[in-house]
């Protein structure tokens, strides 16, 4: 891949010269100051400059609220590494990592196909009836900010008055009289992975019929003439030709399932039963607030930063090992 | 041309990467650009001529900058005693302005030197005191100064008050509010029940059956408050037992949780929990929600907490509820170190004064905070004593919350006590896990008492925590 680009690089600038040389007039120093100079001071500025300070700062004992400190090299990492409540954190963002965009994707793809192409078996390819209507409502959740909806099923889980145990136990499954959904440590994670999912559904489905309703029409009617049911269609046809909206999609719910800070705060302030939904942000931001010890937070961020690189280069490479290549491209 | 065609997938793939790596850097960049020093050292600090009427020496045309938590209490009370510092100098211009994260909020000003002139540092967010207190002024000259009303401000206070303030001998806090701690209960509910108020642990083992002949609980508690039963514990371990169970405790020494004194409170606990006496579902449901079913569905009869209840609670308390609060449950009520009588009272809302630009219009604020008309306002306002004596007339508003209140310290007379030390570490939250744990039965008091030694031998092996040693 690098090569061929380096290659194409290589011709245009030096052997065989397509274009004439460029030559830098006012017009053209001003505008790549403008529209490249000025958004790369504002990047270097606000971006590049905290991250490097933030790197530095992992690297000492700064308590926060003054403004000396000792450099203490790696230490902080290695405290990291042997702090169980960080590790604790650490393995449930990575059940989170792996349960969250996989089921949220899962439902988003079925509600997608729902309302684009799993209408009925005559006439033209649509979706199912009222299908307009089902988008709107399923994208409600989307526009609620995450620190309400966290509230809001905070509140359908409540044991007592929650609208969950309550429509349980109307239908008879009594032994969830009180049940704590988010205070027992069988459910707490589960539960917390549904609030979080439900608030992302609606978006990622509206991003997945974007996505389908740009594969051409025809391709579905032939799947269809040559027999192939809705499984098939979705497997063969409708998957492939929006691996990369879902690969994106998986990208992003990854990155919000190694935050997912606002959620599990709104849901479980203290970290939930036995810390089984702490997440990295909790601890870092205690550790920070709580215990004054800014040094080590930061050194937490970067760790939360390595390991969000970690993710989003894994998922590129399982994408090309599961043959993103041969696909057709788009 | 198809060479050119791949090659532009190419580019796109590539940015596509670079602009992920870039959200990613960005989103950490993000949080940690708060945390980034703006540089800079100290700021010079002002000075003026000390007076009689202006003993610190505020400086005239200075701003007083006080940050104030908005939390229980408000803040109005301080604006209150601003109002009355203006009419006193009137050259001065006291700023109060409220926060609910005091700490996120101060924090970059403390990293830049330039923290405000006066803080209560309250609530959940509050500043860890261990992070501040070499940056603190020593306030004993606040309360050496004269009053608003001419009288030495150390002679008008509750016992006790000073000393809530002061780490390692220098007074670093002027705890404002007169807190204490006891177990809470509807008094026309008991009276209806023809219940008594349970003195001894076996008394609330046995007022835990009759409540639950009547379909009540005896306990509730919330995910968030669990660790008040951690404070009953302590209260009634420390009335058993006097300092050889509370200062080992406070300096985090080994096996401090392994006390006889407390062990027996955690068993009559343990008792409770599997006889069924705490309502269910506590380590799901948020603390105000849980205070609510106690003190509005009256679904649990008694509750542990500070005095602070009355007015957390005010809008989500029955009709005729009669609040009221009695000092916690003893082993025996004889032979102890302190009678049942004792209670754990101490000054709450710290109010700090850092080493800044205007540290003497801090400190004049705070005086005016503590003169008879500012306190009187207060315990009008807020249905709690202040530190200042006096305020509270005999029917106390109105508030058979505050009557209790009045009657337990003049009950208690001089046998009141305080942790010191205790709260200043930041484990509370990982106490949490371990009393919802215990609460919902999932461990018991072995595991209990293992859990929370973990916690605080941690702490005391941790070498970069500063310890302050509790007398």
């Amino acid at each position: 891949m690098s090569t061929s680009a380096a290659s194409t690089r290589a011709t245009a600038s030096g052997t065989t010269p397509r274009r004439r040389r460029r030559r830098w007039t006012f017009d053209k120093i001003s505008f790549l100051a403008v529209f490249l100079g000025v958004p790369l001071i504002i990047y270097v500025v606000f971006v590049i400059s905290p991250f490097i300070q933030s790197i530095y700062y992992s690297l000492t004992d700064w308590g926060g609220f003054s403004t000396t400190m000792n450099f203490v090299g790696l230490a902080n990492f290695k405290e990291l590494l042997s702090d169980d409540l960080f590790l604790t954190a650490l393995r449930n963002n990575i059940t989170l990592l792996i349960v969250l965009p996989v089921f949220t994707i899962v439902v988003a793809l079925i509600f997608a196909s729902l309302v684009t192409v799993a209408g009925s078996n005559r006439g033209a390819v649509r979706g199912l009836r009222n299908s307009s209507f089902y988008r709107v409502v399923s994208f409600f959740p989307y526009v609620i900010p995450g620190v309400v909806i966290g509230l809001i099923w905070a509140q359908v889980y409540d044991p007592s008055s929650g609208l969950l145990n309550g429509v349980l136990t109307k239908v008879g499954l009594h032994q969830f009289e009180s049940y704590p959904w988010i205070g027992d440590e069988r459910t707490a994670l589960a539960a917390s992975i549904f609030a979080m999912a439900w608030g992302g559904i609606g978006f990622y489905m509206v991003l997945f019929i974007a996505a389908i309703r740009g594969i051409e029409p025809e391709l579905f009617e032939a799947m269809r003439i040559d027999g192939a049911g809705r499984w098939k269609t979705a497997m063969h046809l409708t998957m492939p030709m929006i691996r990369d909206n879902v690969q994106t999609a998986y990208i992003y719910l990854g990155i919000a399932a190694l935050d997912g800070f606002v959620f599990m705060q709104a849901l479980n302030p203290t970290g939930g039963p036995n810390n089984s939904t702490l997440v990295m942000g909790q601890v870092l931001f205690r550790t920070a607030f709580e215990h004054g010890k800014y040094g080590l937070a930061t050194a937490m961020g970067v760790a939360l930063s390595i390991v969000t690189l970690a993710f989003s280069a894994l998922v590129f490479a399982v994408n090309r090992l599961l043959g993103a290549e041969r696909d057709v491209a788009r | 041309m198809t060479e050119s065609i791949g090659s532009a997938r190419l580019d796109r793939r590539g940015l596509l990467r670079g602009s992920l790596a870039t959200a990613a850097l960005a989103g950490l960049g993000g949080t940690l650009a708060g945390c980034a020093t703006s540089g800079g050292g100290q700021v010079k600090q002002e000075t003026g001529t000390k007076s009689a009427d202006n003993p610190f020496g505020v400086p005239d045309g200075s701003t007083i900058d006080a940050v104030i938590f908005n939390g229980g209490y408000g803040y109005d009370y301080v604006q209150f005693a601003a109002d009355q510092l203006k009419k006193k100098l009137p050259k001065v211009t006291p700023k109060v302005t409220p926060s609910t994260q005091i700490a996120q909020e101060l924090q970059p000003r403390f990293a830049g030197g330039d923290p405000p002139d006066l803080i209560d540092n309250s609530g959940a967010g509050a500043m860890t005191f261990n992070s501040i207190q070499d940056q603190l002024e020593d306030l004993r000259d606040v309360f050496d100064a004269n009053n608003y009303e001419g009288t030495k401000i150390s002679d008008t206070l509750y016992p006790g008050a000073i000393e809530a303030g002061t780490f390692g001998g220098k007074v670093l806090e002027v705890n404002y509010v007169l807190s204490l701690y006891a177990i809470w209960y509807s008094a026309s509910l008991f009276k209806e029940n023809g219940w008594s108020v349970p003195q001894t642990w076996d008394e609330v083992i046995d007022l835990g059956a009759k409540a639950k002949a009547k379909g009540k609980y005896l306990w509730v508690w919330g995910k968030e408050a669990a660790t008040y039963y951690q404070t009953l514990a302590m209260e009634s371990a420390t009335k058993a037992a006097g300092d050889d169970f509370r200062l080992p405790l406070e300096n985090l020494k080994p096996k401090s949780w392994s006390h006889p004194a407390i062990q027996n409170v955690f068993k009559a606990l343990e008792t409770c929990v599997q006889k069924g006496y705490f309502k269910p579902g506590g380590a799901g449901t948020q603390f105000t929600k849980a205070q609510a079913q106690w003190s509005n569905d009256q679904a649990a009869i008694l509750y542990p907490s500070g005095a602070w209840i009355e007015n957390e609670m005010k809008d989500q308390t029955k009709e005729g509820f009669e609040m009221t609060g009695a000092p916690v449950p003893v082993a025996s009520t004889s032979g102890e170190a302190m009678p049942y009588n004792a209670i754990y009272s101490t000054a709450g809302e710290p109010f700090i004064v850092p080493k800044g630009k205007n540290p003497a219009g801090g400190k004049e604020l705070l005086r005016a905070m503590l003169s008879k008309e500012a306190s009187a306002n207060f315990a009008k306002t807020k249905l709690a004593p202040t530190i200042v004596k006096g305020g509270i007339p005999d029917d106390a508003f109105g508030s058979t919350a505050l009557a209790s209140q009045v009657k337990m310290l003049n009950d208690a007379g001089s046998n009141t006590f305080r942790f010191t030390t205790i709260g200043i570490y930041g484990m509370n939250t990982d106490q949490l896990v371990v009393w919802n744990n215990f609460l919902s039965g999932k461990i018991d008091a072995k595991g209990l008492t293992e859990g929370l030694q973990k916690i605080m031998d941690k702490v005391a092996d941790d070498p970069s925590v500063k310890k302050t040693k509790a007398t």
